[in-house]
């Protein structure tokens, strides 16, 4: 027996609206096709429906609020990779799908073909609150003190189409995490939502603002420790409006929050939200023990039942079979019901895309969905999926369902889970190009036993300074950077997006393209060298500084 | 303002846009039209690029294209561009060999 996927439910008037915003931007493309709108007027439209122009084609960004999809939804968009675009799409770092090669006058139909699954491409691009991202294992792990759903899904209502919110100084990124060990990245956003139990058991909210990556990577500070429940949404509302109205409107690399709080120091950030509560009319912002109730109700949790025997079947069946030890051993968590677990399953096979997945792989993953995880599925922003609710005894199965498609590679959070941005075979914006270098990588550390030898090791490569890869918080760090005309890439070590967030240091010169993944393996080699039992790579980089690490990549250049 | 392309000995210009209806890279035609191939694009030298720039562009909604400039490119068959961009646009992305522009003439 399952229960519907817990997330947002649209009613009349959400489909309503859907349909009239995409008869609206069906005016807009005709008026583009035939000339009334030029390309500088049509631009900012096209970009509020998340339809980007890139260097071959199209490409249209779709919204998955806080990841989670149910496996109609799923469905759909192997649909559309497979009616619209190239038979595949590209899972991105902010748990949204891109499709790369979509025409402009298919548009307005592929709106209404997620609009019949309820979703849409909104606020997916431009100087918006974009989709809220929120941690790919909510309401399934072990560690979790508050499902941050709920409030996510708070955060979804109270953001879509806000009338203040809309033309920002930039685009505002938040995440939301309800365990100790934060899987969001929250002090690399614009604002980094912890949630954990007050005193008397109510939600409470600790909030850092100002983080971001990009050409000026900050960490997040502090801004308050516990926010109530009932003030969240006031809090929120009163930080986006202190920078809406101080934010620099006059140079758009000046423009995000993180240059606020830098240039007038938190406290008086603080001050300004403070003065700026004092002046609100709070009890319209007050989040009601009945409003998050209803919403809670959306966010059952499915029937977990389980034979008493699953894990000593999991078990049993680990002992059995090394290559699915293994997976398990990289690829699951640990489920708060002791007979169910939380599968990860990679979108990074050897040598392969980042992120990408065929319309047949998409379509697969909706089956598996239905038949072990409640129809429910979960993107990471980490680029892969997760299957929340597993039953421990049927584990095997799914694994074995995952190799027939191509999608059981035993790396999760190892070497070969790299994260990586389009980079220049796709994007406008790019320097160098991203995929080449995390397929070259994911060949030379192909072997799974290697992988898990090396340990845990996260790589994050950007084609651009703007920095969607998140090379900044990469344990290795890979920025592509253009000098003249050719491809170079500038290593960082020591980041860290997880609990004691860090921003990797740059290790030397920037590589050319045909000495970096050399430079890599030198590097890795190195670790395996010096380290001392049990130590990860951060941990022996940490000990012994940067020094060994920048003569074993830079020895033979 | 795009900053005006600095050639080499023995480089060319050519002007590129992108198809307004699907995105598509093309390449501007001695006749004015636009094309897939880079094969097919005229080679310009510095002294006329200027003024074919500003025809392409007043013609750009006519001919259904958007977003046109120039870039340099060696004179070859077929051109090649000088960045490594312009090569990913003129060729298709280098990560799907499936995926492959046909540039010759």
């Amino acid at each position: 027996m399952s229960v519907p996927v817990g997330h947002y439910q649209y009613d009349r008037i959400d489909r309503d609206f859907l349909q009239a915003r995409i008869a609206e931007f069906e005016g807009q493309v005709k008026r583009r096709l035939d000339g009334t709108l030029s390309e500088d007027e049509f631009k900012p439209l096209r970009l509020m429906n998340g339809l980007y122009l890139q260097l071959h084609a199209y490409m249209l960004r779709v919204a998955i609020p806080y990841g989670i999809l149910d496996s109609r939804q799923l469905r759909k968009l192997g649909e559309i990779a497979r009616r619209y675009d190239r038979d595949y799409g590209h899972f991105t770092t902010r748990q949204n799908i891109q499709f790369n090669w979509i025409r402009l006058e298919d548009t307005p139909d592929i709106l209404r073909e997620l609009a019949e699954v309820d979703m849409h491409a909104i606020q997916t691009s431009g100087n918006c609150i974009r989709n809220v991202t929120s941690d790919e294992y909510a309401g399934a792990a072990a560690d979790e003190l508050v499902d941050p759903r709920v409030h996510a899904e708070v955060l979804r209502q109270w953001s879509t189409l806000h009338p203040e919110f809309t033309f920002l100084p930039r685009k505002f990124k938040i995440a939301i995490s309800g365990s100790p060990n934060d899987r969001v990245a929250a002090r690399f956003h614009d604002i980094g939502i912890l949630a954990r139990p007050g005193e008397d058991g109510a939600p409470v909210f600790r909030i850092f603002v100002g983080g971001g990556l990009g050409r000026t990577p900050v960490i997040g500070e502090e801004l308050f420790d516990s926010v109530r429940e009932e003030h969240l949404l006031a809090t929120l509302e009163a930080i986006l409006r202190v920078y809406n109205a101080h934010g620099r409107r006059d140079n758009i690399y000046k423009a995000r929050i993180k240059i606020l709080v830098q240039a007038i120091g938190v406290e008086a950030y603080r001050e300004a939200v403070e003065a700026e509560l004092g002046q609100m009319e709070l009890d319209r912002y007050r989040l009601t023990p009945e409003a998050v109730a209803a919403i809670r109700a959306r966010f059952a949790v499915p029937l977990l039942e389980a034979p008493d025997d699953a894990d000593a079947v999991l078990t049993q069946q680990r002992r059995d079979d090394p290559l699915f030890d293994r997976w398990v051993r990289s690829n699951t968590h640990v489920h708060r019901d002791p007979g169910h677990i939380i599968a990860t399953i990679s979108l990074k096979p050897a040598g392969g895309i980042p992120g990408d997945a065929t319309s047949a792989q998409i379509g697969r993953l909706a089956d598996l969905a239905d038949a072990y995880s409640f129809g429910e599925i979960r993107i990471t922003h980490l680029q892969n999926v997760v299957l929340g609710h597993v039953r421990k005894d049927r584990l095997r199965d799914l694994w074995l369902g995952l190799s027939e498609v191509g999608l059981a590679e035993a790396n999760i959070g190892l070497i070969g889970d790299i994260v990586a941005c389009p980079g220049l075979d796709y994007c406008a914006l790019a320097n160098a190009r991203s995929i080449p270098i995390a397929q070259k990588l994911g060949a030379r550390f192909a072997d799974t036993a290697l992988q898990a030898e090396i340990g845990a090791l996260r790589i994050n490569i950007s084609g651009c300074i703007n920095a969607c890869g998140h090379h900044h918080a990469g344990h290795i760090g890979l920025l592509g950077v253009d000098k003249r005309g050719e491809e170079f890439f500038q290593l960082t070590v020591g980041g860290r997006a997880e609990n004691g967030a860090a921003l990797g240091t740059i290790l030397g010169a920037a590589l050319p393209e045909d000495e970096t993944v050399d430079a890599i393996a030198r590097l890795v080699d190195c670790y395996l060298g010096l380290r001392e039992s049990g130590e990860t790579f951060l941990e022996t980089l940490t000990r012994l500084g940067h020094e060994p690490f920048r003569e074993a990549a830079y020895e033979a250049v | 303002m795009k900053r005006p392309v600095r050639l080499e000995a023995g480089q060319k210009l050519v002007l590129t846009a992108n198809r307004l209806l699907d995105g598509r890279t093309v390449w501007w035609r001695e006749d004015g039209g636009w094309d897939l191939r880079i094969g097919q694009a005229v080679l310009l030298d510095a002294d006329v690029a200027e003024a074919a720039l500003s025809r392409a562009m007043e013609e750009a909604q006519r001919k259904g294209v958007v977003g046109v400039y120039d870039t340099a490119v060696l004179p070859v068959v077929p051109p090649e561009p000088v960045t490594v961009r312009e090569k990913i646009r003129a060729h298709g992305p280098t990560v799907h060999p499936e995926f492959a522009v046909e540039t010759a003439q």
